[in-house]
């Protein structure tokens, strides 16, 4: 057997998250438009300023255009064959405690390995589970409220935290930033909303958990976190769905918001589902994430990304304050027929900001991965510095691997540094690592692993560890 | 559409002779191009305004200038005037091996052949070389036979007077084996437009050695293109200089349509003032076991604005590929701007390719180290950054060249405002 | 101590990287002609104290003097040292690619000649002089075209240092490690190359980690720097003693040396 054959084989695997929970839902027929948009309002008790607030982005999506400057390839999507809004019936009457919660609920986060019961948990990790297009529960919720840290669904902190809410909720991101974004402002149903209060390191680490259950449903989800000064958060995100033929819509926003010398870390692992071997069904995962950076202050984005039959998504730092810092690790891994387009913005404004962008691309299959970035040195930005270090791994001859930097400085005394490499895993490694008694699949996920390592080191003890295995899973069936 | 683009179709609508089959297409596809705007990928950085305000206009009258005078440079001159050809100007004995021929002058067999060639090597994403396509006036064939190595260099100039609009066109083909020199080059005398387009064609195991120089300034507008198309065991090296105008741009594309090809690109800029300059350098590895070197420096001062967007695409064919590009970029000025995008799109799993980009002032050690010698800051920054551009004129294979164009850069750098 | 007579004097000095002292009160007085060696363990602050000297961005003097001719030193630019005499011959040259040798030293000389009211050298006499630079140090006259530094080796670049220092003649030479990487052939050529310009009115810091070198440059004077400052000083003697004991007495005589201070 070759050793090609034996990556492919390693490659194709089967997706494990792809089970489908048999919850009664209380899904909208598809279709968009203004009155769909005032139900999701209603059904969410909003404020009338928010519902004016999701039409006025509606009016506008409907002037916009489907970007197609991304190398991915998909047909196009019909808006109107989407349902909108889909939740557990069980959830209509928001259950008071985890007792009162549908048990088919919990046992679904159980089998995905966050059990959302206290006793159970994670300790030091407190959970938002958002079941399409609801959040389920949210645990530890008093034990950071000790602290000052709100930590709740995003539709509850619009009705308790108007002014923040209203301060910050697209202050970031612009309802006119781009399509999806657009379309996310008119119709998003929930996410998480955390506040971390004036010099407070929060206690624990927060994490979001992304579930797609519903069959032709779109989840639209809406991330806002505030660091006040001086404070510091790490969040994580997980997001999984059914293994479905039909292909489904996630068009996210995150908008981060990080205060004089405050400090936000957002690690994710998207595992969504990437459609099978041929590119039947699976994510599309249109997402925007973005945060701002004040005078001394710090975001690090780590993503690691191995789900969704398409991705497109490009977490960025608008560096604004002097001295303030941005950073983006990536791994990012497709296979079969999926097609990735990721990479970030960095936005230099403030003097002495610098940013980090390390990204590992590793494409293997039929698939295509690309990485596509920003690094963008204003006038103002004097002493800037950036420096992007991208690398491209191809496992087999039949994907490829993309890599589509943008550079513009109007500052003399900023410093750009760009490098970028394509390899492969080669003959002699796979040689040595089998010689010392290796099989193919682990000599590939070590070498793999290897590669990766600049990037899992920035992820969460836990996540690093989940990550890995993850990308080992992703990499069976895939070795040549 | 744009006013300007309209007329030139028209213009290109009018013209009837033997370049008919080819004109009509450029024709056809230009009518369904976009006028290209900021969201247009292949022009974000690079306006077209200079274009759609130029007075200039194709002209009947002969052009008065001669070529720039390169001292020690015993060439072929080919010379364009106002976008004809200047017969007078091309000496009357060739070396042997080496034809000059006007395409509407060839015996029909041979004319076909032409037509065939045209626009087979660039691409028709060239927005301004279907407009060369449609508005070219002739074509002049450039042929050298199998196994001739041609001592002189070709020298290939346009040159354009006030208020003139030239549209030129060639196609250069080396035989199996063969070697050439050429030398591109634009003089431009105020307000002119010129989109200059060469094809090359390099049999196996055939040497090119190409250059080109846009020095011209000031308010020309030039759009052109350099296409190579390299076959098995053939091997090229190109350098390009440049100086910004109000607008310039070139498209190079080399092509690897053979294995073991072997192609060296370097490229300086040099812009001040309003000067923009935009390099979009591709190259296509279709074929197996090709190499690709590619250096492109440049340094912007006043406000001027400088693009590169340098493509590198591995076919799914083209294992053994080995692919790098470095390009350096140096800001002098507060108000000028640098904008570049090196890219790879890769296919192929056996490769090695790697780009580089920077963006920076001068490397601060070596500063120390030339004021720790005695030497102020000012004169260390110019000392750093000529040596910086000095670097790849050394690289330059006709050395009468590049000690011709060493003091035309320096004297540009001298005069340039650093701030 | 110093007098009216001395060329560099340095006072109490303390000097910092990036808000880490390096250099914890530096004293050295050296008068015309001298010798002296400066000796010690690895991170000690020998580099440093060249680089203080030579007005190297980053390194801070938080305090102290330093008398340089007459000249407080410190108020001076970094070329203006180099055009007042100070001439610091790296450890570890930086690579110039694009920038001829020849180039290079015909923009420092003229320099360091305009900043002392002269006429800018000639080409051909500054070639001549590079000629026979390249000889004395035994480096090949085509690396007066090739870039400064570009791809030399170690020994090779400390030649090109030297030949710049025969070019410049410079009034205080600071050799920073300078036998760092050289075989015994290289180091007894650079040795030489030091010795042939020893004279009364020209002055020599040899930074070493090693007595080697100094079998072949008979020093005046050698100071021991440890933890940023001289913690004993001595004659030619001191640098054999240092080679039979090393340098971990050192630790063991740390406070008696502190009380001598």
């Amino acid at each position: 057997m070759t050793v090609q054959v034996e990556i492919d084989e390693a490659l194709g695997r089967e997706y494990e998250a792809g089970f489908i929970s048999d919850i009664e839902s209380e899904t909208f027929e598809p279709g968009l438009d203004e009155s769909v948009i005032t139900r999701i309002s209603k059904m969410k008790n909003e404020p009338e300023w928010m519902l004016e607030w999701r039409l006025g982005a509606f009016r506008e999506w409907l002037k916009m255009e489907e970007p197609d400057w991304a190398l991915v390839d998909y047909p196009k999507i019909d808006f109107q064959a989407i349902s909108y809004y889909s939740a557990p019936k069980s959830m209509k009457d928001k259950p008071k405690s985890l007792d009162e919660v549908d048990p088919e609920l919990l046992r679904t986060y159980e089998k995905l390995g966050i059990p959302l019961i206290e006793q159970q948990m994670l300790a030091g990790i407190a959970v938002d589970a958002v079941f399409d297009s609801v959040s389920v529960v949210t645990t530890f919720r008093e034990k950071l409220q000790e602290a000052g840290v709100i930590f709740c669904p995003i539709s509850e902190a619009i009705v308790e935290y108007p002014e923040l809410v209203k301060k910050y909720l697209g202050s970031v991101v612009g309802r006119k930033d781009n399509y999806y974004s657009a379309l996310n402002c008119a119709v998003f149903t929930d996410g998480s909303f955390v506040y971390i209060p004036k010099g407070t390191r929060c206690p624990m680490e927060l994490s979001t958990y992304f579930r797609i259950n519903e069959q032709n449903t779109g989840q639209f989800e809406r991330t806002l976190i505030i660091a006040d000064e001086g404070s510091h958060v790490s969040y994580l995100e997980g997001c999984t769905a059914p293994q479905r033929d039909e292909n489904q819509l996630h068009a996210a926003v995150v908008e981060l918001i990080a205060l004089d010398n405050a400090e936000i870390k957002y690690s994710t692992v998207q595992n969504w589902y990437p459609g099978d071997e041929n590119g039947k069904g699976g994510i599309y995962n249109f997402v925007t994430k973005r945060g701002i950076c004040h005078t001394k202050a710090k975001i690090s984005w780590t993503q690691v990304e191995t789900g969704s039959a398409v991705t497109w998504k490009y977490p960025s730092c608008i560096l604004k304050g002097d001295d303030s810092v941005g950073e983006f690790y990536s791994v990012a891994l497709t296979r079969g027929r999926q097609q990735a387009d990721t990479g970030t913005k960095m936005i230099h404004l403030g003097k002495n900001t610098k940013s980090t962008i390390i990204t590992k691309g590793i494409s293997a299959g039929r698939s295509n991965n690309s990485y596509r970035g920003l690094v963008k040195m204003a006038a103002t930005a004097d002493g800037a510095r950036n420096f992007t270090e991208c690398d491209s791994l191809l496992i087999g001859d039949k994907c490829g691997a993309h890599t589509f930097p943008y550079i513009e400085s109007r500052n003399p005394s900023a410093i750009v540094e760009h490098e970028a490499t394509t390899s492969k895993v080669s003959d002699e490694q796979m040689f040595l690592c089998r010689q010392r008694g290796l099989d193919p699949e682990k000599a590939v996920s070590m070498i793999v692993n290897g590669f990766c390592k600049e990037v899992f080191k920035e992820l969460p003890m836990e996540f690093a560890v989940e990550a890995s295995k993850l990308l080992e899973i992703s990499l069976e069936g895939s070795v040549g | 559409m744009s006013e300007w683009l309209e007329n030139a179709i028209s213009r290109g609508q009018k013209i009837d002779d033997w370049l008919n089959p080819k004109r009509s297409r450029a024709l056809e596809l230009l009518s369904t191009t976009k006028w290209p705007t900021r969201k247009t990928e292949a022009w974000r950085y690079t306006p077209l305004r200079a274009i759609q305000s130029t007075k200039a206009t194709q002209l009947e009258v002969v052009s008065e200038l001669t070529p720039l005078a390169i001292a020690d440079l015993s060439a072929i001159e080919l010379v364009f005037k106002n976008g004809k050809l200047d017969k007078s100007a091309l000496s009357d004995t060739l070396p042997t091996g080496l034809t000059v021929s006007l395409g509407s002058e060839l015996a029909a067999q041979q004319q076909l052949q032409a037509i065939a060639d045209f626009s087979e090597v660039k691409p028709d994403r060239h927005l301004f070389g279907l407009v060369n396509d449609a508005l070219a006036q002739d074509v002049v064939i450039v042929n050298v036979e199998a196994g001739v190595k041609v001592e002189q260099p070709l020298r290939i100039s346009s040159l354009l007077s006030q208020g003139a609009e030239s549209h030129t066109r060639v196609q250069v083909s080396l035989g199996e084996g063969a070697e050439l020199a050429v030398i591109e080059d634009v003089q431009a005398e105020g307000e002119t437009l010129n989109t200059a387009f060469v094809e090359y064609f390099v049999s196996p195991k055939a040497h090119l050695e190409h250059y080109r120089f846009a020095l011209q300034t000031g308010t020309n507008v030039s759009v052109g293109g350099c296409h190579f198309n390299m076959l098995d065991h053939s091997t090229m090296h190109s350098t390009i200089v440049a100086f910004g105008s109000d607008l310039s741009r070139l498209d190079t594309d080399i092509i690897h349509s053979g294995e073991f090809v072997d192609a060296k690109l370097n490229a300086i800029y040099l812009l001040d003032n309003n000067e923009l300059f935009d390099l979009h350098a591709t190259v296509e590895h279709a074929m197996p076991n090709g190499t690709t070197e590619e250096n492109v420096r440049c340094i912007v001062g006043g406000r001027a604005k400088a693009v590169f967007n340098g493509r590198i695409h591995i076919h799914r064919d083209a294992q053994k590929t080995l692919a790098e590009l470095n390009n350096r970029n140096l800001l002098v000025s507060k108000t000028a701007e640098i904008n570049t995008k090196p890219e790879l799109e890769i296919y192929a799993d056996d490769v090695r390719c790697a780009h580089g980009a920077t963006s920076a002032e001068v490397d601060k050690q070596a500063l120390y180290y030339l004021q720790t010698r005695g030497i102020n800051r000012a004169q260390a920054n110019v000392i750093l950054n000529f040596g910086f551009i000095n670097e790849l004129i050394d690289l330059m294979p006709n050395k009468v060249l590049a000690e011709w164009i060493r003091p035309i850069i320096r004297a540009r750098f001298s005069a340039m405002k650093v701030n | 101590m110093s007098d009216n007579k001395s060329l560099l004097t340095i006072k109490d000095v303390y000097a910092s990287i990036e808000e880490k002292q390096i250099i914890k009160g530096f004293n050295l007085d050296i008068k015309p002609g001298e010798v002296h060696a400066i000796m010690g363990p690895n991170g000690a602050g020998k580099s440093t104290m060249g680089y203080v000297l030579s007005g190297r961005e980053g390194y801070e003097v938080n305090s102290g003097t330093i008398t340089f001719n007459g000249k407080d030193l410190l108020e001076m630019e970094i070329e203006e040292r180099a055009a007042a005499g100070l001439f610091l011959a790296f450890q570890y040259p930086v690579e110039i690619p694009g920038v001829s040798n020849l180039e290079f030293l015909k923009a420092s000389v003229d320099a360091i000649r305009e900043a002392n009211g002269e006429e800018p050298i000639t080409s051909s006499e500054l070639l001549k002089q590079a000629k026979e630079a390249c000889k004395q140090v035994d480096l090949p006259l085509a690396f007066l075209k090739r870039g400064v530094n570009e791809g030399f080796s170690g020994g090779e670049k400390k030649r090109n240092e030297l030949m710049q220092m025969l070019l410049l003649k410079p009034k205080l030479c600071i050799l920073d490690e300078t036998d760092s990487g050289l075989d015994i052939d290289a180091l007894q050529m650079v040795a030489a190359g030091v010795n042939s310009q020893r004279s009364p009115e020209r002055s020599f810091i040899v930074v070493t980690h090693y007595q080697r070198l100094l079998d072949y440059i008979k020093p005046d004077f050698v100071h021991v720097l440890a933890d940023g400052k001289i913690v004993k000083s001595g004659d030619a003697s001191l640098a054999l003693e240092l080679e039979s004991q090393g340098y971990a007495w050192l630790e063991t005589h740390k406070d008696e040396d502190n009380i001598e201070g």
